[in-house]
């Protein structure tokens, strides 16, 4: 590994990625750290996968600097020290699987052995097919293997598992370990909320091209309300329980009110100690999965309000 | 240079498992020598069988160059195969020039076989040095129809390409002479054109001629057009492959 420093492996400092009026990335701050396992989660259309086109050096942003083990992004990439592996990525076709891999492998300064790279990537069956008539959970794990045909310090995956079934996608995620056992540092993006919080020691959230949390999986829960709340309140006053202790956001449906928040008993108490009486009390956990939708919900409904301060829509 | 090589080899190799660059490039231009070459008597200037031979080998060649190459680099763009390359520490032009190379490449035995056809079938005899200049003159002819195939297939998807280039083709070859020697009126329009330049140049050389530079430099000014759209192409298309 030639990156030993402990400065940061990649760095966003205010980016912005504009096409005409639209704003794909905006204003994004970031840095990760050697040897972190990353997920940028968030939802269809959040700038992930702009984001990554930017890193890779296959987009260059409209505003802001991104740099990587302190280079700018395409001489990192041209230096073999990032392994990627895109959703728009394809596949040359015509050729086997293993000439394939041997080229990739060819073209990078400290390559893998190709048995070494196929055995990880579990293409060792499919190794003498044409790429041209391979599955679409198979052309993953060769676009997979693509990505770790080289020694690298940095591995970056758009979505990698969204061809695969629930099984593939275990193995690959055992795969990944190894990798990440290596001291490489891990980012991918995803919006399979249940394996960034299963797979990353570090969560992203974004949307609308803006970073929205950033923490661990259990702070992303804290942060969205850890807890999920309902009970019943005839004339419930949706200020009044807003403003109450811990409450994230609210939903009422006649006299039905869902609640997410981030401390359940100091919210319970201020409903009694304000002399309601509830009924039907129900507490539970909140899913990573709710918990992002409560963040990005959160973040669009300040959105339309248009009153909102960028990246200060999360309590 | 090194993974700039490699890549070439991997494509030369693919182009192998290839039954369209077997039957376009190599065995069409010999079929219609086998039926043509004895057809005509004089075209010209020189013995029918030598210009034909001439026009068969740019026939290979070029369509080779041209049509392979398109429908290849727009599918591998639509695919993501371009996009993949610029994630590995490939040179961001490497994709174009080994295209380029690869083209060269493989329109050599096109250019051989057509040779030795005519200089066999179709009894062509030329002193070696003429040899060696008509080869030169259709190899790097057919590295126009490559800087083409480029600037079409890097910018628009296949199904449009597609046309583009058959358009494109048929306007070259039949306004170029390719096919039969063009005469009067058709000369006039299609002399301009680098298939018409090409082979133009070859039979004044084989007919012992001077040196055609008014052609030479039409050729050199195609290239350079060529080249220059290949690179607009290519720049234009740099945050979309």
């Amino acid at each position: 590994m030639s990156h030993s420093g402990t400065g940061p492996v990649v760095s966003f400092e205010n980016v912005s990625k504009h096409y005409g009026s639209l704003k794909a990335v905006d204003g994004l701050s970031l840095e990760l750290r050697p040897g972190e396992t990353v997920a940028l989660l968030g939802p269809n259309g959040a700038g992930k996968s702009t984001s990554l086109d930017m890193l890779l050096a296959l987009r260059k942003p409209t505003a802001g600097r991104i740099r990587m083990f302190g280079n700018d992004p395409y001489h990192a990439v041209k230096g073999g020290h990032v392994g990627a592996m895109l959703q728009s990525g394809g596949l040359m076709p015509e050729v086997t699987v293993r000439e394939l891999v041997t080229l990739v492998a060819g073209l990078h300064p400290r390559p893998v052995p190709v048995e070494t790279t196929m055995r990880r990537a579990g293409i060792e069956s499919v190794a003498d097919q044409r790429v041209d008539k391979l599955s679409g959970g198979q052309t993953q794990r060769v676009r997979f293997a693509l990505a770790i045909a080289g020694e690298c310090e940095l591995i970056v995956l758009d979505e990698p598992t969204s061809a695969m079934d629930v099984e593939t996608r275990q193995r690959f995620w055992a795969s990944m370990k190894e990798e990440v056992a290596e001291g490489r540092t891990l980012l991918f993006a995803t919006h399979y909320l249940e394996e960034a919080d299963q797979a990353a020691d570090r969560i992203l959230v974004i949307n609308r091209g803006r970073l929205l949390a950033d923490g661990s999986p259990e702070d992303i829960k804290k942060r969205a309300g850890a807890k999920r709340m309902s009970f019943r309140l005839a004339n419930a006053n949706e200020p009044f329980l807003l403003a109450l202790p811990g409450v994230v956001s609210l939903e009422t449906r006649h006299d039905l009110v869902q609640i997410q928040t981030s401390d359940s008993d100091a919210t319970l108490y201020g409903v009694l100690d304000a002399g309601y009486r509830p009924s039907e009390i129900e507490v539970g956990s909140l899913s990573l999965e709710q918990a992002f939708i409560a963040i990005t919900a959160e973040d669009d409904r300040a959105g339309e309000a248009e009153s909102a301060t960028a990246g200060q829509s999360v309590r | 240079m090194r993974g700039i090589l490699l890549l070439t080899r991997t494509e030369i190799n693919r182009l192998r498992r290839n039954k369209r660059y077997f039957m376009f490039t190599l065995a069409l231009p010999v079929v219609l020598y086998l039926i043509a070459a004895k057809q005509g008597s004089k075209a010209y200037g020189v013995d029918f069988a030598a210009y034909y031979m001439v026009a068969m080998a740019s026939f290979g060649a070029f369509s080779g160059a041209l049509n392979g190459n398109v429908i290849r680099i727009s599918e591998e763009r639509k695919v993501g195969w371009i996009r993949q390359l610029r994630l590995t520490p490939l040179p961001a032009n490497a994709y174009v020039v080994a295209k380029l190379l690869t083209s060269l490449a493989t329109t050599i035995p096109s250019v051989v076989i057509v040779f030795l056809l005519g200089a066999t079938y179709g009894g062509v005899h030329l002193p070696a040095w003429q040899w060696i200049v008509i080869a030169l003159i259709v190899w790097l002819g057919s590295m126009i129809f490559a800087a083409l195939a480029v600037a079409i297939g890097y910018r628009f998807a296949p199904d449009q390409a597609q046309p583009i280039t058959i358009l494109i083709y048929f306007v070259f070859t039949i306004l170029g002479g390719v096919w039969f020697p063009l005469g009067g009126f058709l000369q006039k329009i299609g002399k301009g054109t680098p298939t018409f330049e090409a082979i133009k140049i070859s039979t004044d050389v084989i007919g012992g001629l001077s040196v055609p530079y008014g052609l030479v430099i039409g050729l050199v000014l195609w290239l350079a057009l060529f080249l220059g759209l290949a690179t607009l192409s290519v720049r234009s298309m740099a945050e979309s492959v």
